[in-house]
This record gives C-alpha cells, structure tokens and sequence, in this order.
C-alpha cells in the first residue's frame, strides 16, 4: 500500500496511507463541525485537501496569479526577539528591520511594535514610538502600521489594579471575578483609544491588534470597544483585528458586545464582531491539536476558516503559523507542512490573505 | 433516574447555587442518603465539566456549580463521616507556571478544574521557582503540575522532574505538564506522568490515575 509522508501536530514524520489520511480528514472535519456547529467541507474539497497533502513535493504553492497578500505580526521582534518570543536573537534598529522586510523579504506591510508588543506598556512610552513611527515611514513605501497585543492580562494582579478573576474563582468569589474583567474591558478600551489614535496621527497607515481575547471573553470585548473608540476618531485608518485562538474563553462568562455574549464564539461569530466594531480585516486562529495528524489539523482548520470567510464581509487574514492553521507545533515548523497548510487556506478555504 | 437524582443533576447543569441547595434540600427532605445525593450531584458535575470542554459553559458557571456543591458537602459530609460511608479526598496537588514564565492563565484554568474535581489545589502562581515545587512535594502533595507557555521555558519542568530524582522524591509524585509548545512526546522524553492538552484532558487524566 502506498504511504504518503506526512506530520503529527506536534512536527513528528510519519507515513500513512490514503484510507488514513482520508479518515483523519474526515475526523477533523467532524470536529469541527461539531465544536463550532460550520458546514463540513464538500467532497471535491476532501479530495482537494488530500491532493495538496499526499504531493510528492517537498513545498507545494499556489499557481501564479493566486498568490494572497501577506500581513505580519510582532513588527522587528521576528528579527530582535529571543528565541522564547518567536524572533531570532539579531539585533538590529527598528528602522532597518522594517526595511529588510519590505526590500528584502517582500512583506506587503509591516508594523512596528514594542519590545512587550503589549498596549499597556506603550503609554509611557507614547511620544517614543510616535517620534519612531515618523521617522520610519519618511524611509519605508510598503504600508507602515502600529502593531500591539491587547493583552487584558496586564490588567489583572499581580500586573494591573483589578483582581485576577481566576485567583477570585478559587474562592468562589464569582461577582468579584466577572466585575474585574468587567473593569478591565473598560479599561483596556480607553487604553486602546490612547495608543492608537496617537500612532495614527504619527502616521501609522493602520493599527493591527495582535492574539485579541488572548486573556479571555473582557479582553475581547475591551478591544472592540477600543477598535469602535478608534474608528470614530480615525474614520479613514485601517484596522486589522487578529485573535489569540479558535474560541474566545469565557472568563466573564457573559459579557456581551452590542448585546451579544461573546464568550464560547468561533472565527466564523468573531469576525462579525471584528466587522460591527469597525475592523477592516480579520485574523482567524485556529489551533493545532499535537497529538492528532496534518491531516486531521489541516481539515479542522480549513472547515472554520472557509465559513469565516463566507460569513465575513470584510477580508481575512488567516493566522498560520507554529502551532495554528494546521502548522504544527514546533518551534521552527516544517516547511512541508508550512506550505501545505498556506495552499489550502488559500485554494479551499479562499482566504484573502494571510 | 429518580425524580430527586433528575432534579439534583440537573440544578447542576444550571449551575445557579440557590437552585442546587433547594434540589439538595429537597432530596434530604424525601429521605435519599447523603452519599445518593452526593453521586447525583457529582454526575451532575461531570456534565458540567463536558459543557465546559465544548464551550458551551464557561469557567464562572462552572465554579458556581462547584460552590452548590462545596456547600451541599459541609452539610452532607458530616452525615457521611457519621455513616462510614465517607469517600477520601482527592490528591494535593501543587500547580504552577514554572520560573521564567509569567503566562499563567491556562495553568489558573487547569487549577480550577482540579479544584472542582476534588483536588486539594496548592496553586503557586506564576514564575515559580524549582526549589518552590520540591518544597511543597515534601510538604505532602503528591501530584505536581507545570505550565509552560514558551519553548525557552518548557526545559524547567524537566529540571524539576531532574531535581525530584536527585531528591529521591520522583517515585512518590504524579508530575503532569502542559502548555502550547509542550507535546505527549515531549513528556514521554522527559519522564512526565501526564500531558495535558487541556485542562479538561488533564482533569480527566489526573482523575483517572490518581483513582
């Protein structure tokens, strides 16, 4: 029987047949399905899926002409950051980060970001980073945003003045919990409204807002109400909202934006969220599972984004990387199932970009 | 299922307390055995928790589940301990995110789960230094739990679980790991007991092997 080299989540090299990797795909389809209640993929894109996954070639693309714009995360810290926040140990000044970007890795935009790449620590340091976004953007042509982690988490003891709900909970102090991430939407929101406007006005063409609701269902919520606080005072900028994972947890529980709960929510609910509060691109996540196959991951992942895309009526920038859409996870993921992973978001699931 | 199990499970499922006390008082008042209402209740527990793992409840419904039942137990234990038939508690369990490592919030969901499970949780917080689980491993937990969010941090918990050898403690300790770039191979190669891909996986597991 013909067996077809592949990955596990977690990067390992295995082989499987067809009647394997077709199960698996199923599987994951199913899954997804079932967690986030989205159509399943068609039987042409099954066979499309396991096409672009059983290819003989190491790297598989897209044809010339299908090629998806390319937006980026984490600014220069994919250069300066250690090796524990995704970057490569080399410094190098922001200025020149931003340009090997565009003139020697063909980014299509880029952003720059503080060294914790979090909204909170920016406001101290808020006439530094305008003072550097202007300069820059005298040097850089590619468009120049300002990129930031809403990160509610600094907002929570021991980092920030409300309570930590998860230490509360213990303690079954639920109402005590659900009023400090309450407080820390808030919070969070005017934070957002201070750093943004005022990279806009530096110049920044756009702001991206990096693993939104990474700290829960109120980090969700503080962000687009801080997303909506920008729009109305930058009515012409552009907004590009990434989340932190496939289902946005509910710490709060039931806290609502525009009168929806937000909590529990997939990509394809989210981004309508993303939209109302004035967002002009979505990042979907969906996460890998590293005790199941490329495969599995792969077809789970493209299941919700496809209808992420249907649904959406801005574009959507899928979020692939180590440990999300499908790539394994690995520190340097491998690229086979980098490649594989791109193609299919691109051909099946009809991603604008990525 | 009888009516008053029905009603216990599902006062439950709801998860709001006044409901679960007037189910159990109810119960009590029909004449079913504390430890009847104690398994209609933890039934009614389980299903929480498969709600929570499928998004469908979230962590403050399920800790209002957990306080119904908290408080159903500080009456209905000492009818329990009064009849013999009284369950042992579950295992201490020493949780943290280890040194290094600020990102705390799954280790802080995995706490609650096991607390709601029945664990005795010695939640350490965040950035916690080896020396910190070796001391509460010899203060009597018997389970010890490390997160890790970073591919530069996740080498700590195989310095613990090297520490707990040198110590002479590691056949004495379940060690359970888990964080986004921690994998069941990865545990495998450093000697954990379990890998949790979530919290609820890891409940479950720990719950299975401390059975």
């Amino acid at each position: 029987m013909t067996q077809f080299y592949t990955r596990m989540g977690d990067g390992k090299r295995v082989t499987m047949a067809k009647k394997e990797i077709m199960c698996d795909i199923e599987d994951g389809i199913a899954d997804a399905v079932d967690m986030g209640g989205v159509p399943a993929l068609s039987q042409n894109e099954i066979d499309m899926l396991f096409e672009i996954i059983s290819n003989k070639n190491r790297i598989v693309g897209v044809e010339p002409g299908n090629e998806v714009v390319l937006s980026y995360d984490i600014g220069q810290l994919d250069f300066t950051g250690d090796n524990g926040n995704s970057g490569n140990g080399v410094d190098v000044g922001r200025l020149e980060s931003a340009l090997l970007h565009e003139r020697a890795l063909g980014a299509d935009t880029f952003e720059l970001a503080h060294a914790d790449y979090s909204i909170k620590p920016v406001k101290p340091v808020i006439a530094n980073e305008m003072q550097t976004m202007e300069e820059i953007q005298n040097e850089i042509v590619a468009p120049f945003f300002y990129g930031a982690m809403p990160n509610g988490g600094l907002y929570y003891a021991p980092d920030g003045p409300y309570g930590n709900p998860a230490d509360l909970m213990r303690e079954f102090k639920i109402e005590e919990a659900m009023t400090a991430a309450e407080l820390t939407a808030n919070h969070l929101a005017k934070d957002i409204e201070y750093v943004a406007t005022r990279m806009v006005t530096a110049g920044a063409d756009g702001f991206n807002f990096d693993t939104t609701a990474s700290a829960g269902d109120a980090d969700f919520v503080g962000t687009l109400k801080g997303v909506a606080a920008l729009r109305r005072e930058c009515p012409n900028t552009y907004i590009m909202v990434g989340m932190a994972g496939e289902s946005v947890m509910g710490i709060h529980g039931s806290i609502e934006y525009e009168g929806k709960i937000v909590a529990g929510t997939y990509p394809h609910q989210q981004v309508v969220f993303a939209q109302k509060a004035g967002a002009n691109v979505f990042g979907p996540v969906v996460n890998t599972n590293t005790s199941k196959s490329l495969a599995w991951n792969l077809a789970r992942s493209v299941t919700f984004v496809k209808e992420c895309v249907k649904v959406a009526k801005i574009p959507c920038h899928v979020n692939m990387g180590m440990g999300v859409g499908g790539i394994p996870m690995c520190e340097t993921a491998p690229l086979d199932a980098v490649t594989r992973c791109n193609k299919a978001m691109v051909e099946i699931a009809k991603v604008d970009g990525i | 299922m009888t009516d008053n199990k029905k009603a216990l499970f599902d006062a439950m499922v709801a998860y709001k307390v006044p409901g679960i006390q007037a189910a159990v008082d109810k119960a009590r008042k029909d004449g079913l055995s504390a430890s009847q209402i104690i398994d209609a209740m933890g039934e009614g527990m389980t299903e929480v928790g498969v709600m929570f793992e499928r998004g469908k409840l979230f962590l403050p419904h399920v800790l209002s589940a957990a306080q119904g039942m908290k408080n159903a137990m500080d009456v209905l234990g000492p009818e329990l301990q009064a009849s013999g038939d009284a369950s042992t508690k579950r295992a201490s369990v020493v949780m943290g995110t280890v040194e290094g490592d600020v990102h705390d919030i799954g280790k802080s969901i995995c706490s609650t789960m096991l607390q709601c499970a029945g664990f005795d949780v010695h939640d350490l917080g965040r950035d916690v230094a080896k020396a910190e689980f070796i001391k509460e491993i010899k203060d009597g937990c018997t389970m010890c739990g490390m997160s890790a969010l970073m591919t530069t941090t996740m080498t700590v918990q195989k310095d613990v679980i090297e520490l707990l050898k040198q110590e002479g403690l590691r056949d004495k300790v379940i060690v359970m790991i888990g964080g986004a770039p921690v994998t069941q191979a990865y545990a495998e190669k450093i000697g954990a007991d379990i890998y949790g891909e979530t919290a609820s996986e890891t409940t479950r597991k720990a719950k299975t092997i401390s059975e």
